[in-house]
């Protein structure tokens, strides 16, 4: 019998976090070097890692979409991320949440300005904490963008789950696996358009449409963390290397 | 490429109807095709069901078998859900492993069993961590028509609720029947030019830019929910969206569980 | 100080001055792209990075793929393979090129310098050689971003000549970021490591004059060593 965990204590989670408090989040743009843009993303104790390749001549060719760039979406848990070892290679909750965060793609990337190619993303999960999806999507926003990849918008993602009877933001493991139910949801934060959206575990009406703006709020937390990382890079390069010259 | 500007020509017409206000089977915005549920259909199951809605065809058949628990979970039965697009049912679709499409369609009706807790996992052991039931639910489309995942749905439930524990099979006594707590239904809608339309045809599911599918219980809970396809929904779509699954599933519960 | 956008980033609500880089959604332009913004004349965003893709008139460096009679096929560093037919050699071929001697004329991995002639809505593209360039003799290639090149080349091409000159090397930049130059191993070093920084701080303004200073600065260096 599992024990029963008390997640909340005095207002506050097992983390020391309020209801609408994210984990710490950390960005590195461009940091692999063969890949056409990539990023580093750290959300809590999740570690991931996105690369983006092409477009580039998509294989097979029976696959190509001759009016626009066909996108593919890898997500992939390596052996070591999780307390069990995961079994190397595609499972069926890889696929589908694959699937998914290429979905929450699809309404920004300028898919029509490159027929016949492929768009490739590859999402590694180094360490995984719970929201690795979420995670995945926001690192994936930031290497497309990085690999100068035409899009209308960058997607954030977050989930919102219900613990101890309260909705709050960005479980963490111990709060998903003894939650009541989890919401992972992607969106373009400057014209709040939902673009992945999942739920399991039992939530009533109210509670999901609480949870929904909760997650619609932290989205434009997050898009605003990842436009900075992008935006400050250069500049930092930029002034590091002034500074550097001057000395 | 043939197939190709057909399917172009029909999302196109089924766009132009919808800004019309119409659909290609004459139905309202908020109107399902018609449903049937047959029950008990096969006879080696422990438990079946097939789902008509419209031309959409759909059998869920499960089997229970016993077996050994998951080392975390040493004191419950297993559910695992399983989804088959076989190549009968769609020029689409092709012979081999499960691809997204399946997979996506079993997790979402999963999903919703398991968010309903509408079995009770504890009821299923037998023995803690040696002998538990182990409930397989397999969903055989026939026909796509269109909104598989609400067929499949329901069909996962209504097999569910006339489930037999095949005791003596095995040689043990007790009870031969599995008291459902909840009858979780799914309810499709998809948006295509701005409107919300209930229960997709195939053209229409094609159509469309987003679809959502939206489990709900008995009370009006929700235990599960999925957006798919490429395009994007404001909040308020999704309010709508989630609204008409609330009723929706009451109507179908009401009528055909 | 250039300023950096993303993707989605508003720009401006003159939506007849959207250029590249941009897409205009209800009356308003908007980035599509991650990279430098410039106002002058077009709202443009210059991207950080990104393929280059063909466009009619471009003149470019090519790899020699695949031999494919009658075409070469060549990698032109973008998403698409381009071909660059048999008739294009036949000018100053000793005798006719057949499915048989391609290869003595234009072997895989021979770099050709071609110009675009023609990009289908397929996405085929038709080259032809541009005679004027002879890439065989000695030299070496550097790839850089293909958004980058026009900071190679500096404004009415100040920067370009600049390296021509500090470098001593013969250096030829195409269109799709790929740059030939050759000279002494030395100069080669050289352009080779101003161009790189050329193409790491391309988003940096005062450019010029502070690879100006870095190549003045590198002269001064050289030539106390040599005095010793």
């Amino acid at each position: 019998m599992k024990e029963e965990i008390e997640l909340i204590k005095d207002g506050k989670r097992l983390d020391g976090r309020g209801f609408d408090e994210l984990r710490p989040i950390k960005i590195e743009v461009g940091v692999l070097k063969r890949a056409d843009g990539s990023c580093y993303l750290e959300l809590g104790d999740n570690k991931v890692i996105a690369a983006v390749y092409g477009p580039r001549e998509m294989h097979p060719r029976h696959a190509q979409d001759a009016k626009m760039a066909v996108v593919k979406f890898r997500y992939n848990m390596a052996p070591f991320s999780t307390d069990d070892r995961k079994r190397p290679g595609p499972d069926r909750r890889s696929v589908e949440i694959s699937k998914v965060c290429r979905e929450a793609f699809n309404p920004v990337i300028m898919r029509e300005l490159y027929p016949k190619t492929g768009i490739e993303v590859y999402v590694e999960l180094l360490q995984s904490d719970a929201g690795t999806r979420t995670a995945g999507i926001n690192a994936a926003s930031i290497a497309l963008a990085d690999a100068g990849i035409p899009m209308k918008d960058l997607v954030s993602s977050v989930a919102v789950g219900k613990i101890d009877g309260e909705m709050v933001l960005d479980l963490n493991a111990v709060e998903d696996n003894n939650g009541e139910a989890d919401m992972p949801i992607a969106m373009i934060a400057r014209t709040n358009t939902i673009t992945a959206l999942q739920m399991d575990g039992r939530l009533t009406k109210e509670e999901f449409e609480r949870g929904l703006k909760l997650a619609v709020g932290a989205c434009h937390q997050i898009y605003e963390l990842q436009r900075t990382a992008l935006v400050t890079r250069y500049n930092q390069n930029y002034e590091s290397k002034s500074k550097r010259e001057e000395e | 490429m043939g197939l190709e500007i057909v399917n172009d020509v029909r999302t196109d017409y089924v766009c132009d109807l919808v800004k019309n206000g119409k659909r290609e089977d004459g139905r309202g915005f908020r109107e399902y095709r018609d449903i049937s549920v047959e029950r008990d259909v096969i006879k080696r199951a422990e438990g079946s069901a097939r789902v008509k809605i419209g031309d959409t065809d759909v059998l869920v058949g499960v089997k229970v078998e016993l077996g050994t628990p998951f080392p975390d979970t040493p004191d419950k039965g297993v559910i695992i859900t399983n989804a088959e697009l076989v190549p009968l049912a769609s020029p689409e679709f092709e012979s081999g492993p499960p691809n997204e499409n399946s997979i996506q369609l079993a997790r979402v009706v999963d999903r919703g069993i398991r968010g309903s807790e509408a079995i009770d996992l504890d009821k299923l052991c037998i023995e803690e961590g040696e002998k538990v039931w182990m409930v397989f639910i397999d969903i055989h489309v026939l026909d796509d028509n269109g909104n598989l995942a609400d067929a499949a749905a329901l069909g996962a439930i209504a097999s569910l609720l006339n489930l037999r524990i095949p005791n003596e099979r095995y040689g043990l006594t007790g009870e031969n029947t599995l008291p459902m707590r909840d009858t979780p239904v799914a309810v499709t809608t998809v948006e295509i030019e701005g409107n919300i339309l209930v229960d997709p045809s195939f053209d229409e599911g094609n159509a469309a830019a987003s679809s959502v599918t939206v489990i709900s219980n008995a009370d009006g809970t929700l235990s599960g929910m999925q957006k798919s396809g490429s395009g994007g929904l404001k909040e308020a779509q999704i309010a709508e969206m989630v609204e008409i699954g609330i009723e929706k599933a009451g109507e179908i519960r009401g009528k055909y569980l | 100080m250039y300023q950096v956008v993303v993707p989605g980033d508003f720009l401006s609500e003159e939506t007849k001055r959207a250029g590249e880089g941009t897409y205009v959604e209800e009356g308003k332009v908007y980035a599509s792209q991650y990279g430098i913004v410039n106002v002058r004349g077009e709202i443009k965003v210059v991207a950080l990075s990104g393929k280059y893709m063909p466009s009619n008139g471009d003149v470019v460096i090519g790899r020699i793929t695949e031999i494919s009679f009658p075409f070469w096929i060549v990698n032109l560093a973008s998403p698409y393979e381009a071909r660059l037919h048999v008739s294009a050699l036949s000018g100053i071929a000793r005798e006719k090129i057949e499915f048989g001697n391609m290869s003595e004329y234009l072997d895989v991995d021979d770099l050709v310098v071609v110009k675009v002639m023609d990009v289908n809505m397929l996405m085929k593209i038709e080259l032809v050689l541009q005679e004027d360039v002879e890439l065989r003799r000695g030299g070496r290639l550097i790839e850089i971003a293909h958004t980058k090149v026009p900071r190679v080349i500096g404004r009415s091409g100040s920067m370009i000549k600049m390296l021509k000159e500090k470098c001593n090397c013969f250096i030829f930049i195409a269109k799709n970021g790929r740059i030939w130059i050759r000279g002494k191993e030395d100069d080669m070093d050289l352009a080779t490591t101003v161009i790189l920084k050329i193409a790491r701080e391309s988003h940096t303004s005062g450019l010029t004059d502070r690879v100006a200073e870095f190549l003045d600065s590198f002269r001064k260096e050289k030539e106390r060593e040599l005095r010793g």
